[in-house]
């Protein structure tokens, strides 16, 4: 697999850990003795996504992105790495630890405890927010490159 | 099976477990925000996070999990996993807003 590719999983996986979280939202606001069961299993694929999300994402960071840096910040896009790039590899331990924590809120007896509902219902929203953040913010990144390469070749 | 149940549990409660590591999580996002101000203004840190796992952001995400785990395991200990599903989520929300908001505005000004 080339490396193009594996980045092209990071933000694959982000999406699907987000939708399993919205996934998780609705299924809350529902909740049943019949979907308890999906709701649990929906969280912990989404914590997984996630994972998967930063274990790819950051072997790409670590090995690979110090090109892609290089490039950027001799292009005019430069607050794409000092800015979006910085924060987001920042802010990415926080949805990591929100997907790592709904799998454990999803385990609480949604059914029952109101109080468990109402936290897998902020968790998994904090989730889908954040993710969409760290979309945009790789959508900043990978421009930051376009443009810097193509002030280059004009 | 419902690891978090017990019997002091009542409908506010969000569940031991569940309380104690989103106390941990709402503790690790701002450890997570001084961290990053400490590495990015003190070189020593930056470079000592360096050594120890061979990448900075390696040992940062490091450090954020075990404050995040051993946190919780602490906190599932303690009176404090037994506070309402109201205290939790502001703190939970809290948290992620304000070490949010730090990282941001750091990045900002920086």
């Amino acid at each position: 697999m080339s490396k193009e590719m594996l980045l092209m999983l990071h933000p694959t996986f982000g999406i699907l850990a987000m939708i399993a979280a919205i996934w998780v939202f609705v299924d809350t606001l529902n909740v049943s003795d019949a979907n308890v069961g999906r709701i649990r299993s929906m969280g912990v694929l989404c914590a997984v996504l996630m994972w998967l999300t930063y274990i790819v994402g950051g072997y790409w960071y670590v090995v690979n992105y110090g090109v892609d840096k290089a490039i950027i910040k001799a292009g005019p896009w430069g607050f794409s790495h000092s800015f979006f790039m910085e924060t987001k590899e920042h802010l990415f331990f926080l949805v990591l630890m929100l997907a790592t924590l709904l799998v454990i809120a999803v385990q609480s007896n949604l059914a029952r405890l109101s109080g468990a509902r109402n936290l897998v219902l902020w968790v998994s929203g904090l989730v889908v927010l954040s993710a969409l953040a760290m979309e945009g913010a790789g959508a900043f990144i990978s421009m930051g490159v376009k443009v810097a390469l193509l002030a280059k070749t004009l | 099976m419902d690891i978090t149940q017990s019997t002091h549990e009542n409908s506010d409660s969000a569940g031991v477990t569940a309380t104690a590591f989103g106390l941990s999580y709402a503790v690790a996002c701002l450890f997570n925000a001084v961290v990053v101000i400490l590495k990015e203004t003190i070189p020593a840190v930056h470079d000592g996070m360096a050594a120890l796992a061979g990448h900075h952001w390696v040992a940062h995400g490091l450090l954020d999990l075990i404050v995040f785990v051993v946190l919780g395991f602490v906190f599932a200990r303690t009176s404090l996993a037994h506070m309402s599903a109201k205290a939790l989520i502001t703190n939970v929300v809290g948290a992620t807003v304000l070490g949010g908001l730090i990282i941001v505005g750091f990045f900002t000004l920086a």
